[in-house]
């Protein structure tokens, strides 16, 4: 569909003998179904049923093959029985597998799915590459996944297209001959490799400076029986108890929806609990004055976009600085990327994804707060973005500043040497392993 | 957060709840329309009772949940009925009969009748909308609007997709203000968040109109998966409203 891209689209695009962006577009409908990134985003109606029909009636479905086809294709993706849902109600691997049904309902030869697993948890992960094997054993359908998550991706594929930064083809071909003659080109383009393959950071990386013993640190962060609920008939955090001393690191882990990043937002003072007690360095964090509060915490969104308060990137890092205090930012953001005579005018809006991301971490960097929180930090960074973060928050940042991190990405746990701290539906409160 | 109140099941499989969603709406416009040319407080007061009571009986709307979602449009309307009497012209009119002074503040029988009348008006169109709301599904309502009112597909499916935002919008003001408290700027009204709130919009309803257009919506004569068809509860709906409207506005005379 180049059509609803803006951009140049050169060469021609043949789909099933159908020109895309030439020939109306329901004929290409017709031949292909397209997932995407973020399940809640892509969904139309209210309920599953509905959903699935929907893409039925848009290319003229009779209504009683439509009511043999919806729950056929439900059954397919393991959602037999969920016809009336809500579909808002449903979990990320649940709505991710609901939009795979509503794609593959018209029976397309071609399936793309873009990035599916971005926003799942381990759990969806799983039981969304369960299905993607059973579909590829089928061979009904032509699977075409544009995926960052390798160990996922590899096993399944029958052929692999790497793409290098400029959009041109790096390497074509069967997955395990590519690993075997490409390997060290791919993973300098910043694509990430299944493990055996992928010079992992942890590994390339030299062993942990040492850091000072977490009993040495004082006492930064303290949650006592923390509880919070919009709607006292569900919680979603009871009695939680954390402690953070200065420059400990711990991973926030479990499935989505479990209250990772609600307890972030509590321990920023930006959400106060309605249970419990929470203390940041003596005092109660959703008390202090806005400023007080900035220098002690640093919070990145999971969502750059939902964080950038400025409408330029010299104004966006500039934000809430004492006029003494930004003479730094000019050194952070070329630390960054980001040199002021090539972005500094920009709107943060315009950045790419990975430049974004960069820009969420500058305050953290000009500030160096006590503690920094961070949200799903690596979701959608290629190889090169993830190591930039790491290499961010391991050299950068320093010993000084405690790092909690709401994240599904266990090698983001290893690489930083984090504690795990594992937030489970059944416990009352959380387990520190 | 906003609560965004959602009909429960057993409401939408009621009898009121299987009633075509546009011979409700067509009812509930024709009353708030014939509520306008009445000054009385007698014809909304029955209307309202009516609307309410057949979201119980007909809706099987619980009454916990019809206190919950008209708590605050009653504290609304009453705070409306007073301002209008203790601002009513008639209160400086020296002849009229005086209900209630506080020093120089003086409430006439004229201005707490047009009062009355006024929150009894407001609360019966607020009560009417409630009632409509908890018993009909947002779906259905879009299916009846192409298919039985000929709404445009483009108009009726964007205004559900507006509608299933509504809450998301919530948790982006609160994601935006966040960020400014975390950065040390102060939390209340501030143009940047005008313009997050509509980058994030635009951006979601980017995302959802491509998801739309690879499903081929738009792309010829569209099908229809539920099919919605006049029938005989909504004539009679429709008939005993009538009769109840004109009944409710010949005893108000």
């Amino acid at each position: 569909m180049p059509g609803a891209i803006p951009g140049r689209l050169d060469g021609e695009l043949v789909v099933g003998g159908r020109v895309a962006g030439r020939d109306p577009q329901a004929l290409v409908a017709r031949q292909v179904g397209i997932v995407f990134q973020d399940p809640e985003s892509q969904l139309v109606m209210e309920r599953v049923d509905d959903e699935v029909a929907f893409g039925l009636e848009s290319l003229g479905w009779p209504a009683g093959e439509m009511r043999a086809r919806v729950p056929e294709a439900l059954a397919e993706l393991g959602l037999g029985g969920f016809g009336r849902r809500r579909t808002a109600r449903l979990s990320g691997g649940e709505q991710q597998r609901l939009a795979i049904a509503g794609a593959l309902a018209p029976a397309p030869g071609i399936l793309v799915l873009d990035e599916p697993t971005a926003n799942l948890d381990p759990d969806g992960t799983r039981e969304l590459a369960a299905r993607l094997a059973a579909m590829r054993a089928a061979r009904s359908t032509t699977i075409v996944l544009v995926e960052h998550h390798a160990d996922l991706v590899w096993p399944i594929a029958d052929l692999v297209l790497a793409l290098g930064a400029d959009g041109r083809p790096i390497a074509l071909g069967p997955p395990g001959a590519l690993l075997e003659r490409h390997a060290a080109g791919l993973a300098a383009a910043g694509i990430w490799l299944p493990d055996p393959f992928g010079p992992g950071t942890a590994a390339a990386a030299p062993p942990d400076a040492p850091r000072p013993e977490p009993a040495a640190g004082r006492l930064l962060v303290e949650v006592r029986g923390v509880g919070f609920a919009w709607d006292h008939a569900r919680p979603i955090l009871r009695t939680m108890d954390l402690h953070l001393s200065a420059g400990d690191r711990v991973a926030m882990l479990g499935p989505n929806g479990i209250g990772k990043s609600t307890l972030g937002r509590i321990v920023s003072g930006l959400l106060r609990p309605t249970a419990g007690s929470v203390r940041l360095a003596g005092s109660d964090p959703a008390r202090l004055p806005a400023r007080e509060l900035a220098r002690l915490v640093g919070y990145v969104f999971q969502d750059p976009e939902r964080q950038f308060v400025a409408a330029t990137v010299r104004a966006e890092m500039e934000a809430g600085l004492e006029v003494s205090d930004r003479a730094g930012v000019a050194e952070v953001a070329a630390t960054l990327g980001l040199p002021l005579e090539v972005f500094g005018d920009r709107s943060p809006y315009t950045l790419s994804g990975g430049e974004q991301r960069r820009l969420s971490l500058a305050p953290a960097l000009v500030r160096r707060p006590s503690l920094l929180v961070l949200d799903e930090p690596t979701y959608g960074q290629d190889r090169h973005g993830y190591d930039r973060l790491i290499d961010f928050l391991r050299a950068r940042l320093g010993n000084g500043t405690a790092i909690l991190v709401a994240t599904h990405d266990l090698r983001l746990v290893a690489d930083l040497g984090a504690r795990p701290f594992v937030l489970g539906a059944t416990s009352s409160g959380a387990v520190a392993v | 957060m906003i609560a965004v109140r959602a009909p429960e099941d057993r409401s939408l499989a009621s009898p009121l709840g299987r009633i075509s969603p546009v011979a409700k709406l067509v009812l509930v416009a024709t009353w708030v329309a014939g509520l306008a040319l009445t000054t009385d407080p007698r014809p909304p007061l029955m209307l309202g009772a009516i609307g309410l009571a057949a979201a119980v009986v007909l809706g099987r709307v619980r009454p916990a949940s019809l206190a919950v979602a008209l708590a605050p449009l009653a504290f609304a309307t009453l705070t409306v009925g007073f301002f209008n009497a203790l601002l009513n012209p008639a209160n400086g009119n020296p002849a009229l009969a005086v209900v209630a002074s506080l020093g120089p503040i003086r409430l006439t029988a004229p201005a707490v009748l047009a009062g009355v009348a006024l929150a009894c008006r407001v609360g019966a169109v607020a009560a009417l909308g409630i009632a409509f709301a908890l018993t009909t599904d947002t779906t259905r309502l879009v299916d009846a609007l192409v298919q039985q009112a000929r709404v445009p597909e483009r108009f009726a499916y964007g205004a559900l997709a507006a509608f299933q935002a509504v809450p998301r919008l919530a948790e982006d003001f609160v994601a935006l203000r966040e960020a400014r408290r975390i950065r040390g700027l102060r939390t209340t009204w501030h143009p940047r968040i005008l313009v997050g709130l509509l980058v994030l919009a635009i951006r979601r309803a980017d995302r959802l109109a491509v998801a739309m257009d690879a499903r081929g919506f738009g792309s010829g004569p569209r099908t229809r998966y539920r099919v919605e068809r006049w029938s005989l509860p909504d004539a009679a709906l429709l008939g005993a409203g009538s009769v109840v409207l004109v009944a409710a506005m010949v005893f108000g005379r």
